[in-house]
């Protein structure tokens, strides 16, 4: 982005009744143009609401992150250069660069270092600090050439390599990527000694056009995908399986295809991370079943499902994988070498992303393969992830013996042999709650999200509370599937927010997460925040056959009339409360 | 593509939205209570993109009205960079 077009978006109207997205850019260089290129970004992928940006003082970083009033920000960015671990690494400080001084400079940077990881750890745990290791060069202080890495460089960098390790596994904490900066912002285009002398910038135009733009994408949000459909003949392979054989296919370097096994590597990661991995392709079912029994494979077989090969048209596969994972076509991609074939599951499904396999442009294959770890990201896989391909397929063994039941009836869930346990204010740090309030759309009270410092302002308050719900039968465990928050008020439970994983449904968890309410709480009637959402009809169906009429925003449900209605429940409950 | 000026009024524009066209080709620091050092910088890395130039520190201090800018870069060719 130009400076001048970066100018003109903030010259663009602003809605005054919309929410303002609060941002502080905390650094210890004149913010300048940086917080013009930032303020522009997050007005772009903030395209409903204002933006924000405050600034603190020159040369003050570690002040700039203390003084700040983080009840009031949605993020915080923090650009830290070297000259804020020691200023003698600036144009603007004549310090020495002597090799006493040098021994100095390494210390001091370990004590600065220090001293900015502790302010961040605070910080992070009230509002999302994004931030950047240093992006510029060091001065020619070194007595080495600049061709040399001697051992004051290479200590300096071991100093900010180890701040950043230990900086990215603070929660609430996220890391501009050094390797995407370079990417976007090439190293000799990033100084502007004028700027710098003139009036305390560093940074050249284009390198803090691209600062704000990893700043502004590492503060949005982003919903990531949850699935993936690949096709398998010139794509999870090389080769035709129906023409060239079982070992005809490859995926190797002699045969100049090694891209389909890196993609293999990648979807095989990518299943051990809980993505769902499908297959829809159109072949000789048989064939295909020998293909996947070629031991060399990458990806294991049992982190495919559904695998649909049949000659059906492709868009009726998809719809297939899509029911069985029970989840939206928005997320999920879906991968083809043939543009013929992903034009048409694109017009069954256009809000499924459709990628082409470009099968003979190996760079084109890496881009893909970088884009997909991207629309996957995750930056902690918990224990549900791993366990979501099993309870699908377990899911899928459910809904087999519960049809052959005719249905889930009594005896079926009775014989189920299912057990909950509750996790009574088990804590915000919840990664998988508040990744399940953030992502579940059906069984959904009123579609809310909440950023990282938004879901922990939720419990501030001592009547607040937060429920957890996991599950398991014998058709194996589906981990946590519900989560419940709001606050007490007497004997009334205001809920704030209910979700459950669609896995779950059939189960009569629903009761017993009321039930638990009821009984655990001493609660007498139930307010639901609820609000109708374009995806939430599960939920709604729920309550409505619950209250006996459509729900509606703070509609409410008395003890006494929640006891007549409530089924036979048949689970095993534990409790778990924490103070 | 925009002529010279038109690309100068631009750029003006951008870092003085509260001025029409005719006060742009009128303006000067004085007369323009937001021109101040901030907005100098500013609106000297504004046009030192759009024109791809580098303007001299010192000289850039005496470039303070539209006419100043327009001349120097009429003078410098580079109003005829692409």
């Amino acid at each position: 982005m130009k400076l001048i077009e970066a100018l003109e978006i903030l010259r663009r109207p602003v809605n005054c009744s919309a929410r303002t997205v609060r941002v502080s850019l905390a650094c210890g260089f004149t913010p300048l143009h940086l917080k013009t290129f930032l303020e522009a970004q997050l007005r772009e992928l903030f395209p409903q609401s204002n933006v924000s940006v405050i600034s603190g003082r020159y040369g003050d970083l570690v002040g700039n992150i203390e003084r700040q009033d983080l009840s009031e920000l949605d993020a915080m960015a923090l650009p830290i250069e070297w000259s804020d671990l020691d200023s003698r690494l600036g144009v603007r400080t004549l310090g020495g660069w002597r090799p006493d001084d040098l021994i100095d400079i390494v210390e001091n940077v370990k004590e600065s270092a220090e001293r900015i990881q502790k302010v961040i750890s605070e910080a992070a745990r009230h509002v999302r600090v994004v931030i950047s290791m240093p992006t510029l060069p060091l001065p020619p202080i070194f007595t080495t050439s600049s061709i040399q890495a001697g051992s004051i460089e290479t200590r300096l960098h071991s100093i900010v390599g180890l701040t950043a390790e230990s900086l990215s596994q603070i929660q609430g904490v996220c890391l501009a990527s050094q390797q995407y900066l370079g990417l976007i912002s090439p190293l000799n285009d990033r100084y502007d000694l004028k700027a710098d002398l003139a009036v305390g910038f560093p940074y050249t135009l284009r390198h803090a056009s691209s600062v704000a733009t990893s700043f502004s994408k590492l503060i949005r949000n982003r919903p990531t995908k949850k699935g993936l459909i690949t096709d398998l003949d010139d794509v999870l392979w090389g080769g035709i399986v129906g023409d060239d054989g079982i070992d005809g296919i490859s995926w190797e370097l002699d045969r100049h295809t090694q891209m389909h096994g890196l993609y293999q590597q990648v979807l095989s990661a990518l299943a051990g991370t809980g993505v769902l991995i499908g297959v829809a392709s159109k072949n000789d079912a048989q064939t295909v079943k020998q293909a996947f029994e070629r031991t060399d494979l990458l990806l294991s077989k049992n982190d495919l499902f559904p695998i649909e090969v049949n000659w059906s048209r492709k868009s009726d596969s998809v719809q297939r994988i899509l029911k069985t994972w029970n989840i939206g076509a928005d997320s999920v991609i879906f991968i083809d070498d043939s543009p013929m074939e992903l034009a048409e599951v694109k017009a069954a499904f256009p809000e499924l992303e459709c990628r082409l396999f470009p099968k003979n442009d190996d760079q084109g294959i890496w881009d893909l393969l970088v884009d997909l770890r991207a629309a996957y990201e995750k930056t902690i896989v918990t224990h549900e992830d791993r366990l979501r391909l099993n309870s699908i397929r377990g899911a899928g063994d459910w809904q087999r013996e519960s049809t052959l039941a005719g249905g889930p009836s009594d005896d079926f869930l009775q014989s189920a042999d299912a057990s909950i346990t509750f996790e009574f204010n088990g804590g915000c740090d919840n990664t998988r709650a508040f990744a399940l309030v953030n992502k579940t759309n059906q069984f959904n009270l009123n579609g809310k999200r909440f950023a990282d410092h938004e879901w922990r302002r939720l419990f501030d308050n001592q009547t607040s509370f937060l429920l957890t719900a996991s599950y398991k039968d014998k058709f194996g465990p589906l981990g946590t599937i519900a989560v419940l928050f709001g606050s007490m008020h007497g004997n009334i439970v205001h809920l704030s927010g209910w979700v459950m994983s669609c896995r779950a449904f059939s189960r009569r968890i629903e009761y017993q997460c009321l039930k638990f309410l009821f009984d655990n709480l001493n609660a007498e009637e139930i307010l639901f925040e609820f609000e109708p959402t374009q995806k939430n009809t599960v939920l709604h169906e729920f309550l409505s056959d619950l209250l006996k009429m459509p729900p509606v925003q703070g509609c409410s449900l008395a003890k006494h009339d929640f006891l007549a209605r409530i089924p036979s429940l048949f689970h095993h409950i534990e409790v778990s409360v924490h103070a | 593509m925009l002529d010279p000026k038109d690309r100068l009024i631009r750029c003006f524009s951008s870092v003085f939205p509260g001025l029409s066209q005719e006060d742009i080709l009128q303006t000067s620091a004085d007369a323009v209570g937001e021109w101040d050092s901030l907005s100098h910088v500013t609106l000297a890395a504004v046009i030192q993109e759009e024109f791809g130039i580098e303007i001299d520190p010192q000289i850039l201090q005496e470039l303070n009205s539209f006419d100043a800018f327009h001349e120097y870069l009429e003078r410098s060719g580079a109003a005829y960079i692409e």
